[in-house]
């Protein structure tokens, strides 16, 4: 974990990554706040003084507190786990805010994948519109998943939630947001199902041709008493 | 069997609603979880009525009351959730009839019992549609009803229609009704509109006696007797329009078929070799029950194993036997009509069974199992979405098919059937149903009384409660208007 801290740290041009040991206290806690006060700027500045009062009481309060305003997936994790997702946040901004920049910063580029025209209407969906982006946004933040510059990520994240975790009721102001959606979702569904039972009776029929000889011989019937 | 008067039983019995009634723990010794009944006024009355008749002092023999049955059964190592007794539950061998309990297959004690299926293993009803009217089926109905009799032997030591060796036996043992469907007997739709796509994988015929299977080979395409029938049918009433729409139930008048039969001989022979062998892991493994009736095994031990295969393949027996029977009436349509059977639309709208064990998922207590469920004269009724039921009804839910016997639409006895054959004189019967315009055809007049209308619980009386308790909705209502039976 050590050394996936120093990457991101690194990368985030803080003073100095080589020397920060987790599991210490202090230093913890000036890593959060130096990432709030530089990198993620969530807070306005005076709101900041809960995070900055290293010795108080209240500090894991205003930390957790800080940790939901930011919707961390992680806060109900270890202090590490807690740690890393705020580092990956900041590189996320970091990164948000200079694309320009790191974008030709590219690893080997990938070979040219065929040109294929799917026939799959998801497939098709224009991915960058508002739209999309809007509706991701709206379920993402029912389904508590924390934010992402790129809605496919949020879309995946939320698809395994969708799959793993019990679905939470949503609150009844949403409940007509989710319950279209999953409707057509249903409907959909059993449409391709619909079509994957036939193929299988048409396959069923097909080979009937060649195994069927249903015989009946009246001679062997015998009414009982 | 705990010896209380009867206002001292009723203690233990608690209405929680107006078709609910729960069985508190202590009803019986050793209960491990409650039982729990549906009933309606009229229902409600008749079980009470067992119950005090059971109290009374001197009744001894024959089968305990059926709320005791429930409550013996919660008594069993491994149940969980409730023993639940459906709305037409009655006395039957260990298990009551109408009784449905679920073991969680995780717990090394869990058992499985042969009397939590009944000795008629996948005893069960079918339902074809056809595009027919009343008006065209009624000028014909008793040249179809004798057709049909002429193509379904029924009756005890009936012999079926269609050739069987040895070896086709033990395939159709395997292969349920993909062996019906291999040889051509049905359609390949009729697999689709089949719970469990009519085949019990976990089936091997190498666990069944040869005895079973020698009395299985010639009883196969028949009906069998006792409380089997096969019957043509009307729409009377249509409740629901759009799940009927679903199941190809357009209109009032329209003509449909009705097949209740199960695995014949070779299912009771099963069962029968089963309880034998249960005896001996009974007193090995040291199981305790309430009642000798309830002989069990361990799922895991090789009594139980052995069961569970021998009773698929009896369950596979029993959707080719109706499968058989779905082949020759589709046959003595055609012919009276002079139409393919494709043209009639003669579709299986349904195929249910009412007496089977299956390993199943379950959510219990907010936690995922793996449970054995017993269920015994009560059919599954899964809701929409369900994924064990068929696409056309994922949004219907699967349809659950109540039959009755014989003209009123009843189910679910209410007499025994020795009580039946002292009460009731079957000529009287037979003319009752002739008065009401149902052509009937019987192998045996005299078991007739056995199964007659008085002898048995009101359909309409189960239907309405299982419609009021929220297990399954009304949609359809269907009028016999002509019989076959053993």
């Amino acid at each position: 974990m050590s050394k996936m801290f120093q990457i991101k740290l690194q990368s985030l041009g803080h003073p100095n990554p080589e020397s920060f040991n987790c599991e210490d206290e202090k230093e913890y806690k000036s890593v959060v706040l130096w990432l709030e006060d530089q990198k993620i700027r969530h807070y306005k500045i005076e709101e900041r003084e809960g995070l900055r009062n290293f010795d108080s009481d209240g500090w894991k309060e205003s930390y957790n507190a800080y940790q939901r305003d930011l919707v961390s997936p992680a806060a109900e994790l270890s202090p590490n786990e807690q740690l890393n997702w705020l580092l990956s946040y900041a590189v996320r901004l970091e990164y948000a805010d200079n694309v320009d920049k790191y974008k030709n910063a590219k690893v080997e580029q990938p070979k040219q994948a065929p040109n294929v025209i799917s026939t799959n209407p998801l497939d098709n969906l224009d991915f960058s519109c508002t739209t999309f982006k809007a509706g991701v946004e709206r379920v993402s933040t029912i389904a508590g998943i924390s934010p992402h510059p790129d809605p496919k990520i949020r879309l995946a994240a939320l698809c395994k939630i969708l799959k793993t975790a019990p679905h939470p009721d949503p609150p009844s102001s949403e409940s007509v947001a989710i319950q279209q959606p999953s409707d057509v979702l249903k409907l959909l569904f059993i449409e391709d199902l619909r079509d994957l039972q036939t193929k299988i009776n048409e396959s069923l029929v097909a080979v009937q041709t060649v195994t069927a000889d249903p015989r009946t011989d009246t001679k062997l019937g015998q009414v009982g008493r | 069997m705990v010896v209380r008067q009867y206002n001292e039983e009723l203690k233990y019995l608690e209405k929680i609603n107006p078709y609910c009634w729960r069985i508190k723990k202590g009803f019986q010794p050793n209960m491990n979880v409650e039982g729990v009944f549906y009933v309606n006024g009229t229902l409600e009355k008749l079980m009470l009525d067992e119950l005090r008749n059971a109290c009374r002092p001197g009744m001894t023999g024959g089968f305990l009351p059926g709320v005791k049955q429930i409550a013996n059964v919660a008594a069993l190592p491994g149940i969980v959730g409730r023993s639940v007794g459906l709305p037409d539950v009655h006395s039957g061998y260990g298990f009551a009839i109408g009784n449905m309990a679920a073991f969680d297959m995780a717990d090394p004690k869990s058992i499985v019992s042969p009397g939590g299926v009944g000795f008629d293993i996948n005893c069960g009803v079918r339902l074809l549609r056809t595009n027919l009217s009343e008006k065209d089926v009624q000028p014909v109905k008793e040249q179809l009803a004798q057709s049909l009799f002429d193509h379904i032997p029924v009756g005890v030591g009936s012999k079926g229609i269609i050739p069987m060796n040895a070896r086709d036996l033990e395939e159709a043992l395997e292969m349920g009704m993909d062996w019906s469907l291999r040889e051509g007997y049905v359609w390949a739709e009729d697999k689709e509109h089949c719970e469990e796509y009519g085949r019990m994988l976990n089936a091997d015929p190498s666990k069944v006696s040869l005895r079973a299977k020698k009395r299985g080979l010639p009883q196969l395409g028949t009906l069998g007797a006792g409380n089997h029938y096969a019957e043509i049918q009307v729409v009377d009433e249509i409740y629901d329009k759009y799940a009927a729409g679903k199941m190809g139930i357009e209109r009032l008048g329209q003509v449909c078929i009705m097949i209740h039969s199960g695995s014949r001989g070779f299912g009771h022979q099963v069962a029968t070799d089963a309880l034998v062998q249960m005896e001996k892991a009974m007193k090995r493994d040291q199981i305790e029950t309430n009642d000798r009736q309830l002989a069990c095994a361990r799922i895991n031990s090789t009594e139980g194993q052995d069961y569970l295969k021998a009773m698929a393949a009896a369950a596979n027996f029993a959707w080719v036997n109706r499968s058989s029977m779905t082949f020759l009436t589709r046959q003595a349509f055609a012919k009276q009509f002079k139409m393919a059977p494709d043209d009639l639309d003669m579709h299986v709208i349904y195929d249910v069974s009412h007496n089977v064990a299956k390993a199943e998922e379950h959510v219990v207590d907010g936690k995922l199992k793996t449970l054995l469920v017993h269920r015994k004269g009560s059919t599954r009724a899964f809701p929409p979405h369900h994924p064990l039921i068929p696409v056309d009804y994922q949004l219907t839910g699967q349809p659950v098919l109540i039959g009755g016997t014989m003209g009123t639409c009843s189910y679910g006895r209410a007499l025994s059937r020795a009580k039946s054959r002292r009460n009731i004189d079957y000529k009287e019967v037979l003319t009752k149903m002739e008065n009401m315009g149902i052509s009937i055809r019987v192998a045996s007049p005299k078991l007739v009384m056995e199964e007659s209308p008085e002898s048995y619980k009101n359909v309409t009386d189960v239907v309405n409660t299982c419609h009021a308790a929220g297990i399954s909705k009304k949609s359809v209502k269907l009028r016999p208007i002509a019989v076959i039976k053993g």
